[in-house]
């Protein structure tokens, strides 16, 4: 993002807060509607008792390991089904049936399974991170460029050489395009699975649930801001990573 | 000539691609020996199964029927005993330039040390080593390809294959790299097999030039081309060089009149 850019960027921010604010302050909007100065006092609040920081934790864990577990099921099942026409051809077939099904669909039937708990919402989020990043992986070592594996060949290396250290390599760039697509959903289905099911325990989603019950549109509000604010960090500490790794590839950023 | 066996001996190779329920013969029984230390070129028309040719001597593409043996061992996949030269850049985008020619290296085990000393002498012996740190796609097409020639000679293979490797170029960088591979390769003491549709820079470069039929590939003649080395560019003005550069095109011409069985090629070339 250039400087130009940026600046704009924060000039509309700016704007459309002043002028909420300005509405709410004048009760051009009904409170339901909260302002900005109200949302920031109920954040500021939650960090000062300390309470967002159980919240973050439980989702940030729900989310991240979700994540992670993307990252090897996704990356390495995506690596092999790329690389070997046999896998490929035997992953396919379920991979197509699967990807379409909103994944959310599937939480009441992993709640008979596993109840409310953190298994099932960790699965959900898996599920529906998952596809994103294997099958980019998966299409970008098919589409790797065939020279590149002959001279490794060439050069003696082995199986083994020429997955870590060709496909690996020059898949990541496509990697990473997955793993962004899939870090967004993970925020959405963290969300998601919380909001569903019981009101007791800690992380965002129950958080926004509880302070509905007691009807606080400005919590409600600032675990919306909470949220956003996550998101947006994790995506720039991916994008960080991301450029960190890919030094190489002249293209990006 | 170190010992009387061929560098490259290839008896009564065949390819035949099978398209739905079609056979398409595309190299009939070719057999061909490259001596030890020569620089041998292979010239054909266009889709005329050279490069396919090459590649199943560097094991990449599987034959049909025949044999393919350097020095004396028969081969049937990709090894680090032939040198593979690629038309298009094979460089790895993610290494630099220093870590491109190391890799081959690296996978075989050698120490870090020993590296560092072939990589510096190959790097300069390709005029590249003030560009180790760069990136590929920093350099300009025929600096690419310089160290892709690196890369190769770093591993020490026994054959250099090299498949229109200055295909890509343009004319003048085409005949700079043409000098640039004489010299480096009358270092190397390597025995080449070169694939080009350029029938000069075959002539220029090439003790023996081998003329391919067109589809099925079949070897029409065989020239040992005579001049003395080291060569240089004003040979092309040569009358003698004039002389076999026509016989080569009047062989490549009267193919031009021979029905072509199939059109379609697998790997360029």
């Amino acid at each position: 993002m250039d400087k130009k850019f940026q600046k704009i960027a924060a000039i509309e921010i700016i704007v459309v807060m002043l002028l909420w604010e300005g509405l709410a302050y004048f009760q051009l909007i009904p409170t339901y509607l909260s302002s900005p100065t109200i949302i920031l006092a109920a954040m500021w609040d939650l960090i000062k008792s300390g309470e967002i920081i159980s919240h973050m934790g439980a989702s940030l864990y729900r989310s991240m390991f979700g994540f992670v577990v993307v990252i090897i099921i996704g990356v390495g099942l995506g690596i092999l089904a790329g690389y070997y026409k046999k896998i490929g051809n035997f992953f396919d077939p379920i991979i197509n049936a699967i990807n379409p099904i909103p994944k959310i669909a599937l939480l009441p039937i992993l709640m008979v399974w596993f109840g409310m708990t953190d298994t099932t919402r960790i699965l959900i989020i898996f599920l529906t991170a998952f596809f994103p990043t294997f099958v980019a992986t998966r299409d970008g070592v098919r589409s790797m460029k065939q020279v590149h594996l002959w001279a490794a060949e060439n050069m003696g290396a082995s199986q083994l050489q020429l997955l870590y250290k060709v496909v690996f390599p020059g898949t990541l760039p496509k990697i990473f395009d997955g793993l962004r697509v899939s870090l967004g959903l993970t925020f959405v289905m963290m969300f998601s699975s919380e909001i569903i099911g019981a009101s007791n325990g800690a992380g965002l989603g129950f958080l926004i649930l509880n302070a509905d019950l007691v009807g606080r549109t400005d919590i409600m509000f600032a675990a919306v801001a909470f949220i956003a604010v996550l998101g947006f960090i994790f995506d720039r500490i991916l994008l960080k990573v991301r450029s960190k790794l890919l030094w190489w590839d002249l293209n990006q950023a | 000539m170190k010992n009387k066996m061929p560098a490259i001996q290839i008896e009564n190779l065949r390819k035949v691609y099978s398209s739905g329920n079609e056979d398409v013969l595309a190299i009939q029984d070719v057999s061909l020996d490259i001596p030890e230390g020569k620089f041998v070129s292979i010239v054909g028309p266009s889709g005329c199964g050279k490069s396919t040719f090459l590649h199943i001597v560097g094991g990449f593409i599987q034959k049909t029927a025949g044999t393919v043996r350097i020095r004396g061992k028969e081969v049937e996949k990709p090894g680090p005993d032939r040198g593979m030269m690629f038309q298009e850049s094979a460089l790895f985008p993610w290494k630099n330039v220093f870590d491109n020619v190391a890799w081959g290296l690296e996978v075989q085990g050698v120490p870090k040390a020993k590296r560092k000393e072939i990589v510096e002498g190959f790097l300069k012996l390709v005029r590249l080593w003030e560009f180790r740190n760069h990136l590929p796609s920093q350099l300009s097409g025929g600096m690419r390809q310089r160290v892709s020639l690196a890369r190769v000679l770093a591993f020490n293979p026994d054959v250099l294959l090299m498949d229109e490797p200055f295909g890509a170029l343009d004319a003048q960088t085409r005949e700079e790299m043409q000098v640039e591979l004489q010299r480096i390769w009358s270092e190397s003491q390597k025995s080449v097999l070169f694939v080009t549709h350029d029938i000069e820079e075959a002539v220029f470069l090439s003790d023996r030039v081998i003329v391919f039929s067109g589809r099925p590939a079949t070897i029409t003649e065989i020239i040992d081309i005579k001049f003395d080395r080291p060569r240089d560019l004003s040979l092309y003005k040569s009358s003698q060089f004039r002389d076999y550069r026509n016989h080569i095109w009047d062989l490549l011409h009267e193919e031009h009149h021979k029905p072509v069985t199939s059109t379609s090629e697998v790997v360029n070339g």
